[in-house]
């Protein structure tokens, strides 16, 4: 094995550079100086080869001239503001144009060079080739824009899933709807429409810019979506104005300017509709489109459960044979107004009355009549009082009335008129003589005294009883004290 | 002062200087950037006026946590923000100077509120960046998408996603950031978005309803705002005075401070 000899300084003029011009020319990355406001004045000739192009077309130049138009965006906006206030910028992207091939990736570096009172001069650049990086980090962007995507989709539909899943009422839920479409769509304003008994759709959460109701029948985005089972996207106001020119009309009037609609649908049933407003034109693709039936069917099966859960509890609180209030939801109601009528020192009343003549039906009739004609009275009971008073089968042929905020007046006149329909003869009972002994008991709050629940039963009872053997077809009426 | 006094002057970061006497002035940023684009014009400004500087929510040192994207998905979330700083200080008679997209956003909020509103100074304004029928806005769709790219590029893409991980504090990228860049700070998911609002958004339609008298400021040679764009600005405000700036690239209030001040002076003497 041998050692290479010692030479002296002079014997080895391969290993030194020719000349610095020589070294800039051909050094192993592009460099250019632009004037303060970015005329290329000097380039070397790597970036030439890099690039493509001849001297004479770069020098004389913008910098930007030499980027794609992304980079040019860039440049602008980001690039040239931090090198102005910083003095340099660092490792930043950009992408320069070559003729007849496709940009090359290039990692850039520039320094703002100042003359002695601080005024820019010149900028000098380096440019790195980072093809080979940019490709990696293309398939990386790639993969990581999907998965962010992804990501968000099942974010999205997970929160939503535990929102939902919480929410006992329509409202609750119809909220959380309109939150998780804001933040899916990151829409300016959202709002659920449910479908009603009367055929409109309205608003139950959110906020609807232009109307609280709309009629099911009525030409609209939202009605359209229901008739149509899908998801309808208006990416511009145009397209609004195109489909549905008067509302199109009325919403360029506020500042959206596109919109969605996503039916909710339980099992070809309607019950309403989720909108979203954008305050700009807006492009939804597939992704968006399948997020807005993913939200809307994770919606409709908890309405379906709440809707069941609310048939339960009308089971469980209600009589099964007349629909009216039974004994545990009295008793509650009765509870929750007595509390209101103290709170607000306000009078209520309650009405017990107890069937006269009513055995002799059951009896001779048969109990299948006999239950004919509790449901007719029942509903002739329910017409003759007023909305808010509320009408229960307390057992047998007992029926009890609660009044919220009534006084011995408006008490008097209901009990009247309970008495009076209930005396009207009965078809399937015709020949039978049926009447209604009624007793009410009054409370007012403005005497300051408290009273519970079972004691207004008793007194309303006593009263009823009182009524019963005074002749029956009467009305005794009791002030709580 | 109530609650919302502190939210709204802290959310966007809101610096009130210059002569307390004099006419408020108040400067909007635009994409990219954060206050910090001002600092070259202040000195020349704070004698006469009583300069408000602040910083887009998702730049500077906007508070991120009021990023709500329903709300700032369109010009109408950050216009709203405008008000709501003129209204925290009760200003009137403002001179409101707004470069790039903010101009847009200076628009919006003095159609909506003009008793608020003393003159307008856009400083290369553009309604619509994506060409149109019979529209030159300069760019296409795939030019849009070439920025995204090179945002995610810049801050997504390598240097963003190890960042965090080489400062050991993923859950707050925002350090990293400050790290790379501590001028200009902006969010990167915000930016990401910001960018998708400002080059997507049409707002050709506001332009004719504008009732303050208005100065639009071109530069000679921009590529993101051309002399066409500035021209059609200047033609459907009516009223707007249009002063062309011998200055390339589209940030004159860095690049040549002095002369867009001279022109904003020359306009409100």
């Amino acid at each position: 094995m041998t050692t290479p000899a010692a030479r002296s300084d002079g014997e080895r003029p391969a290993a030194r550079e020719d000349s610095f011009e020589e070294l800039y020319a051909t050094a192993p990355c592009g460099l250019l100086s632009t004037t303060s406001d970015g005329v290329v004045v000097t380039v070397n000739d790597t970036l030439l080869r890099w690039i493509g192009v001849a001297r004479d077309d770069v020098l004389g130049q913008q910098f930007t001239d030499l980027l794609d138009s992304g980079s040019q965006l860039f440049y602008e906006t980001r690039y040239q503001p931090v090198l102005q206030l910083k003095g340099e910028v660092r490792e930043v992207a950009l992408a320069l144009r070559r003729p007849g091939r496709d940009p090359l990736a290039v990692l850039v570096n520039s320094d703002l060079v100042t003359d002695a009172t601080g005024s820019p001069v010149h900028v000098r650049t380096a440019v790195f080739d980072s093809t080979a990086r940019k490709g990696y980090e293309r398939e990386l962007l790639l993969a990581q824009r999907a998965a962010e995507s992804s990501e968000a989709r099942v974010r999205v539909l997970q929160d939503a899933s535990s929102a939902f899943g919480s929410s006992s009422t329509d409202r609750a839920l119809s909220r959380a709807l309109v939150s998780s479409a804001r933040d899916a769509f990151a829409a300016a304003a959202a709002a659920v429409l449910l479908a009603d008994d009367s055929d409109m759709l309205t608003v139950s959460a959110g906020s609807h810019p232009l109307d609280q109701s709309v009629p099911l029948g009525a030409a609209r985005p939202e009605t359209d979506a229901i008739r149509r089972s899908e998801v309808l996207t208006f990416p511009t106001l145009d397209d609004l104005r195109a489909a549905y020119p008067e509302f199109g009309e009325r919403l360029a009037t506020t500042r959206y300017e596109a919109m969605t609609v996503a039916p909710l649908i339980n099992e070809g049933h309607p019950l309403g509709v989720l909108v979203a407003f954008f305050g700009r034109r807006r492009t939804f693709d597939d992704r968006e489109v399948e997020l807005h039936e993913a939200l809307a069917r994770q919606a409709v099966q908890v309405f379906g459960r709440l809707r069941l859960q609310n048939e339960l509890v009308q089971l469980a609180l209600h009589d099964q044979l007349t629909g009216l209030a039974n004994r545990t939801l009295l008793h509650e109601q009765l509870d929750r107004v007595l509390v209101t009528a103290q709170r607000n020192l306000r009078a209520m009343a309650l009405i017990f009355l107890d069937l006269d003549g009513f055995k002799a039906v059951n009896d001779n009739l048969g109990h299948a009549t006999g239950d004919t004609v509790l449901r007719t009275l029942s509903t002739r009971m329910e017409a003759a009082v007023r909305r808010s008073d509320i009408v229960g089968r307390y057992g047998g042929d007992e029926f009890v009335i609660i009044c919220e905020d009534t006084d011995e007046d408006a008490a008097r006149r209901v009990a009247e008129r309970i008495r009076a329909v209930v005396s009207e003869s009965v078809e399937v009972a015709a020949g039978y003589a049926i009447s209604a002994s009624v007793g009410v008991a009054l409370y007012s709050a403005v005497l300051g005294t408290a009273v519970t629940a079972e004691r207004m039963f008793h007194l309303a009872d006593d009263a009823m009883y009182e009524s019963k053997r005074s002749g029956k077809d009467r009305v005794t009426v009791v002030r709580a004290t | 002062m109530t609650a919302g006094t502190v939210d709204v002057l802290r959310r966007n970061n809101v610096q009130v200087l210059g002569n307390p006497e004099g006419r408020p002035m108040l400067l909007a940023h635009g994409f990219g950037c954060s206050q910090e684009m001002w600092r070259l014009m202040v000195p020349h400004l704070e004698d006469t006026y009583r300069i408000v500087l602040f910083d887009q929510v998702g730049a500077g040192d906007s508070d991120l946590r009021a990023y709500d994207r329903g709300k700032y998905d369109s010009l109408h979330g950050y216009a709203d923000d405008v008000l709501e700083i003129l209204d925290e200080l009760d200003l009137t008679d403002v001179v409101l100077v707004a470069h790039s997209v903010s101009a847009m956003v200076g628009v919006l909020a003095a159609n909506r509120r003009p008793e608020r509103f003393g003159a307008l100074v856009l400083v290369g304004p553009s309604p619509r960046y994506l060409n149109d029928t019979g529209y030159v806005g300069g760019f296409t769709q795939a030019d849009i998408d070439g920025l995204l790219d090179a945002l995610d590029s810049n801050y997504l893409g390598w240097s963003a996603t190890m960042a965090p991980v080489i400062m050991g504090n993923a859950e707050r990228p925002e350090l990293a950031m400050e790290l790379t860049a501590s001028f200009c700070r902006i969010d990167p998911t915000i930016a990401r978005h910001f960018a998708r609002v400002t080059f997507l958004s049409d707002n050709r339609r506001d332009l004719s309803a504008v009732r303050t008298p208005t100065l639009v400021l071109q530069c000679s040679e921009d590529l993101i705002a051309p002399m066409t764009v500035g021209q059609y600005v200047h033609q459907q405000i009516p009223g707007s005075t249009m002063r062309v700036l011998n200055a390339r690239g589209h940030v004159p209030n860095l690049s040549d401070p002095l002369s867009v001040v001279r022109e904003i002076q020359d306009f409100l003497a």
